[in-house]
């Protein structure tokens, strides 16, 4: 109601026109000269406290044209006031409904604008509003925060304590994106490094060091380890480092591995997140939904157990190019070369779900059910369509970088 | 490139002066071409260049992929049947290469394709991959005579 309300109260400054004379021919004939609105405008409330004694907010209920009078004798006013704008909305003026208000809107107003210039100097307060849909000032406090505070801000300001609500509310914030500048971190967000971009696999604990896993060719060198620092999501933003490469085994040859070439089970590497960086242990970012490119964070999965995948499961990505992917397994334990590469990955998983450049590191996971997932794996690769993309099965992962406590 | 880099790292110092993105939309600045011969021989090995050109006066920073930096060359019949594609059936590492291109910098790209078709008008075009849509030359003809 009251994102309507603020929606009336913004619009539209100019939308009254004192001209009795354009008045609707139907109205009762008035001497006073009476704010006449188009019927497409939204009315400027200011100038209808004015024009109406006791006019204490206006809003749609339900659809309904309704508005608070401290003085129910002022209807008239209302009705020849605000006639266009009802029949614009479909409602004969007759059809207004009038609640009684506590409070005229001059008050409110005056109240609102003293109560928004001291609240936000008290932290935890995240919007002040008229709120012409309950006839009172409202305070949106952060939850956990005191409302206590707001109550003897009103006292010492002189607002009555009734004119003042407060509810509890989330902090609003900006609707970050998967390669936005993230706190806590969580996976399939952007890294950058040296003169690359990846993702984050997944936020994980091993030998009590905090730390992140992702593509191991999203190291400075593929295989070894050379420290290779990290930023989210940009070395050019503040406060963008997250931590440092500390494990990523190099590749080998013989054995299982095809003559000339070079081979590991996972490409995943791990890196240890700098002091004071917040991360949340199991967090996957989530957006609106699978497989429609949204890139806007809009929740978290949590891990809440790890698994492994068969030909025909539904499994899942998140990564910083491509969002939120969903498809199945195509192909199991396939030893997958690498274009461009003497490297073949050793019994990777193919998946038909869409991926794009930038997508690396990205966490695979299956759906268990609500937001709890278990985590599959480590996504690197793709094929040129962007139609499939290949993952390290998570127990190739932890068998090449040690035990992984993920959730 | 969706955003991300363009306004934040232009004028941050970090890289180069200023960052101008290639994807989604290719810069005005940006030139690609494909060249390769008229026309070769049949069953000969034709070799084909991709080039990558800033014709404008900033330097561009392109949002590619790949470690090595990852390029498509496709070889189609004049009825649009594709007889070659060079990165058919292979699986590329999905990372974002930030490559940096100056101001009349040039970035060449090269492979060859043994042209054991049936002679001939083909049409070459070259694609490289960004983290958005790709880039794609203008095609070219090539001819493998009787």
């Amino acid at each position: 109601m009251s994102r309507h309300s603020n929606a009336v109260r913004l619009l539209a400054g100019a939308a009254l026109v004192a001209v009795a004379a354009c008045s609707d021919s139907t109205s009762p004939p008035s001497k006073e000269p009476v704010p006449v609105l188009q019927a497409a405008q939204s009315p400027d409330l200011a100038t209808l406290a004015r024009a109406v004694p006791g006019f204490g907010g206006l809003f749609l209920d339900h659809g309904v044209p309704t508005v608070y009078l401290t003085d129910a004798s002022q209807r008239g006013k209302v009705e020849r006031a605000l006639g266009a704008f009802a029949r614009g909305r479909g409602f004969a003026p007759s059809e207004i409904k009038v609640l009684a208000g506590r409070y005229a809107y001059g008050d409110l107003d005056r109240w609102f604008q003293q109560v928004s210039q001291e609240a936000f100097a008290q932290g935890g307060i995240v919007f002040v509003d008229l709120d012409e849909a309950s006839n009172r000032v409202l305070v949106g406090v952060e939850r956990g925060a005191s409302h206590a505070n707001v109550r003897s801000l009103a006292a010492r300001l002189g607002v009555p304590a009734e004119a003042i609500v407060t509810h509890d509310v989330d902090p609003i914030q900006y609707a970050a994106t998967l390669q936005d500048q993230v706190r806590p971190v969580v996976a399939g967000l952007q890294i950058h490094f040296g003169n690359f971009l990846c993702s984050i696999g997944f936020n994980a604990v091993s030998g009590g060091q905090n730390s992140f896993v992702t593509a191991s060719h999203c190291t400075n060198t593929q295989g070894g380890v050379e420290g290779t620092q990290y930023f989210q999501s940009l070395s050019s933003q503040a406060n963008s480092f997250i931590g440092t490469e500390v494990a990523d085994p190099v590749y080998f040859r013989g054995g299982v591995c095809p003559r000339h070439r070079v081979c590991r089970y996972s490409d995943a590497s791990r890196a240890a997140y700098a002091a004071g960086v917040s991360f949340t242990l199991g967090g996957i970012a989530q957006t609106s939904g699978p497989n429609n490119g949204s890139l806007t964070i809009t929740g978290t999965f949590g891990v809440t157990s790890k698994g492994t995948a068969v030909v025909g499961d539904v499994v899942n990505k998140v990564g910083r190019t491509t969002g939120w992917t969903q498809g199945a397994v195509t192909n199991t334990c396939v030893n997958t070369g690498v274009s461009g590469t003497k490297i073949v990955q050793l019994c990777q998983t193919f998946v038909s779900a869409g991926v794009g450049g930038g997508d690396s590191g990205s966490d695979v996971f299956g759906l268990t059910g609500g937001t709890s997932v278990r985590l599959l794996g480590v996504l690197w690769g793709g094929n040129s369509g962007g139609t499939q993309f290949v993952y390290s099965p998570l127990n190739q992962v932890e068998q090449e970088l040690g035990p992984l406590t993920v959730f | 490139m969706r955003n991300w880099g363009g306004a934040a790292l232009c004028g941050a110092a970090l890289l180069v002066p200023c960052i101008v993105t290639a994807a989604p939309q290719r810069p005005d600045s940006l030139s690609f071409t494909v060249v390769a011969p008229h026309s070769v021989r049949r069953g000969e090995p034709v070799p084909i260049l991709l080039r990558l050109t800033n014709t404008g006066t900033r330097t561009l920073n392109l949002y590619l992929t790949g470690r090595t930096i990852t390029f498509d060359i496709i070889v189609a019949r004049s009825d649009g049947h594709v007889v070659w594609r060079r990165l058919e059936h292979v699986t590329s590492q999905q990372i974002v290469h930030v490559k940096t291109l100056a101001p009349a910098e040039t970035f060449e790209m090269k492979d060859v394709w043994k042209a054991t078709v049936e002679p001939g008008d083909y049409t070459l075009t070259g694609v490289i991959p960004t983290d958005g849509p790709p880039l794609r030359t203008t095609s070219i003809t090539l001819r493998i005579p009787p």
